[in-house]
C-alpha cells in the first residue's frame, strides 16, 4: 500500500501542531507556523457521502469527506479513498495520497 | 444598562418571492413592525440588519442604508450585520445593546435573504462562504456534510436511530402546517422520509431544510419608554453572542458546538434561569440531527437523548418543552439573513399568546441561532413582563 505524509503546521516558537493553514500560533500567537510533514497514519471519527458537490468538485461527486485523528496529534479534515467499504467510527486508517492539498485517506491493513 | 423591549414585530411569508426584490422584502417587514409598534419612527436612533449572502446572490449591497431610506428614517447609523446563518440574531443583539447602552430608545432590527432565484450550484456555491474556504472547503465539505458526520458520531455514541431522527422531521413538518408564514410544512411518514434520496450520509431529503426567500423585523425600544398596549410586556432577558471554531477539526467534539453551549449558560445566567425555565424553543434545525445537538447544547435535552425526546412527543406542542412551534427551519423555510430574526419574531407572538400553534401559558421562550460551522452562535431570551 503507497503512504503519504501529511503536511501540517508546526508553532517554531511553542511546538503547537495545527492543521492549518493559520497565520499565528492558535496557543502562543505567535507569527511562527513552519510546514511539516507528519505520519499518515490514524483513526477515523466520521465521515460522510457528499451527494450534491460545490460546482468547482462536480466531477469527484460521489466522494466521502473524513475527520481524521493523527497519531502524530493532531485533527485533519481529508477525504476517503473510496465510497465502498464499510467503515465504522474509530477504524484505523492511513493517509495514501495528496491531491490538491488534501489527506486522502483509506482503512489500514 | 437599561431594560429593553419588543413594541413591535412584522415579518413577510418564508418561501418564494418571485421577482420580488430583496430590499422590498425588507421594508415590508420593517413596515408592520413599525407599525405594530405604535412607536413614531422619528424615535428610531439605530437600524440593524441581518443578512449574510445579498451581494453574490442578488448583486445588491448596503442593504442596511437602502432599507432606511426606503423607510423615510433619519440620518442613523444603518448597518448590516454578517455572521453566516446567525446574522439575524447578531442584528437583535447590536440592536438591543444600542438600546441598553443608552446609545438610542429605540432601535430597528431587520433580517431578510433573496435565495430562491438562483440555480442550487450557485446558492450551494454562496453558502460555502460560511465555510472556511482554505481549511475546510478543500476537502469537498458542504454544510449538510458537516451535518451528516456529526450525525454518525451521535448514532455510534448514543445509538441514535434513523427512526428517532424522523420524528424531529416529522414534528416539525407537522408544525409548519399551521403556521401561514411557513413554506413547507407537511404531513409526512416515517417510511417516506427513510425512503428519500441521500443527501450526505446518512442525512436525507427531508433531513434538510429549504432555500427561502423573506424578511423579518422587530421594534426594540427602551423598556421605560415601550408604548402601552393590551397585555404583558415582552422584554429582553438575555441576548448572548459567541464564537465557536471556525473549522470542522477545531471542533473538540464533533456532535456539540461549544459557541452554543457557551451561549446558552451565559444567557441563563444574565436571565437569572436555568434552562427548566424555559417555557419553549425556536433553535436552529437547518438539518434534523441540528436541534438534536442544539437542544442537548442548550441543556434542553439530557446529552444524547435529544433525538429520542422529539420520538417520545416531548418536544411537540402540548409536550413538556415544545421546540420549533413554528415549523421551524425545517418547514418554516431559512431565508438565511432572516432566519434569527423571525424566530424572535415567532417568540414575541407566543408570548402574546397571539402563534397560530401556541404554546400554553408561554411566558419566556428562548432562541437559537448557529452560523457556518459552528463559528457564530446567538442566544436570546424573550420574557413576559408578568412572569
Amino acid at each position: 500500500m503507497p503512504e503519504a505524509r501529511v503536511q501540517i503546521l508546526r508553532c517554531g516558537r511553542c511546538g503547537t501542531l495545527d492543521a492549518g493553514p493559520r497565520l499565528l500560533c492558535p496557543k502562543c500567537h505567535a507569527a511562527a507556523m513552519e510546514p511539516r510533514e507528519v505520519d499518515g497514519a490514524g483513526k477515523l471519527l466520521s465521515w460522510t457521502i457528499i451527494r450534491r458537490a460545490p460546482a468547482r468538485l462536480r466531477a469527484l461527486q460521489p466522494y466521502a469527506v473524513c475527520v481524521v485523528d493523527l497519531d502524530a496529534g493532531v485533527r485533519v479534515t481529508g477525504r476517503l479513498q473510496s465510497i465502498e467499504g464499510s467503515f465504522t467510527p474509530g477504524a484505523r486508517v492511513r493517509c495514501v495520497a495528496r491531491e490538491s492539498d488534501v489527506a486522502i485517506f483509506t482503512a489500514e491493513g | 444598562m437599561r431594560g429593553v423591549s419588543v413594541a413591535g414585530i412584522g415579518s413577510t411569508t418564508f418561501g418564494k418571492h418571485g421577482e420580488k426584490a430583496i430590499e422590498v422584502l425588507a421594508v415590508e417587514a420593517a413596515a408592520s413592525a413599525i407599525a405594530d409598534s405604535g412607536v413614531d419612527d422619528r424615535e428610531i436612533g439605530a437600524l440593524y440588519l441581518g443578512n449574510f449572502i445579498s451581494g453574490v446572490l442578488t448583486g445588491q449591497e448596503v442593504l442596511a442604508g437602502i432599507v432606511g431610506d426606503n423607510l423615510g428614517l433619519a440620518n442613523i447609523p444603518c448597518t448590516k450585520v454578517e455572521g453566516a446563518c446567525a446574522s439575524g440574531g447578531i442584528a437583535f443583539r447590536h440592536a438591543a445593546l444600542a438600546i441598553a447602552t443608552g446609545q438610542c430608545d429605540a432601535a430597528l432590527v431587520v433580517g431578510v435573504e433573496k435565495m430562491t432565484h438562483a440555480p442550487t450550484p450557485d446558492v450551494t456555491a454562496a453558502l460555502n462562504c460560511a465555510m472556511d474556504n482554505r481549511a475546510d472547503g478543500v476537502s469537498g465539505l458542504t454544510f449538510p456534510g458537516l451535518f451528516g458526520i456529526a450525525w454518525r458520531v451521535h448514532a455510534q455514541r448514543y445509538g441514535t436511530t434513523r427512526d428517532q431522527v424522523s420524528a424531529v422531521v416529522m414534528k416539525n413538518k407537522k408544525n409548519g402546517l399551521r403556521n401561514p408564514l411557513a413554506q413547507m410544512g407537511a404531513n409526512l411518514t416515517r417510511e417516506l422520509i427513510a425512503a428519500s434520496p441521500f443527501i450526505c450520509d446518512p442525512l436525507q431529503l427531508y433531513d434538510c431544510c429549504p432555500a427561502s426567500d423573506g424578511a423579518a423585523a422587530l421594534l426594540l425600544v427602551a423598556t421605560d419608554r415601550a408604548p402601552r398596549r393590551k397585555g404583558p410586556r415582552i422584554d429582553v432577558a438575555a441576548s448572548v453572542q459567541t464564537r465557536g471554531a471556525a473549522r470542522i477539526a477545531g471542533h473538540p467534539d464533533l456532535c456539540s458546538f461549544d459557541a452554543t453551549v457557551e451561549a446558552g449558560k451565559r444567557a441563563y445566567e444574565q436571565a437569572g434561569l436555568t434552562a427548566k425555565d424555559i417555557d419553549f424553543v425556536e433553535l436552529h434545525d437547518c438539518f434534523s440531527i441540528a436541534e438534536v445537538i442544539d437542544s442537548e447544547d442548550l441543556g434542553i435535552a439530557p446529552r444524547g437523548k435529544g433525538a429520542v425526546w422529539a420520538a417520545e412527543g416531548r418536544t411537540a406542542v402540548g409536550g413538556e418543552i415544545p421546540i420549533n412551534a413554528s415549523g421551524g427551519l425545517l418547514a418554516k423555510g431559512h431565508p438565511v439573513g432572516a432566519t434569527g430574526v423571525g424566530q424572535l419574531y415567532e417568540a414575541a407572538l407566543q408570548l402574546r399568546g397571539e402563534h397560530p400553534n401556541q404554546v400554553k401559558d408561554a411566558a419566556i421562550g428562548l432562541t437559537h441561532n448557529l452560523g457556518g460551522t459552528g463559528v457564530a452562535c446567538t442566544v436570546n431570551i424573550l420574557r413576559r413582563s408578568d412572569a
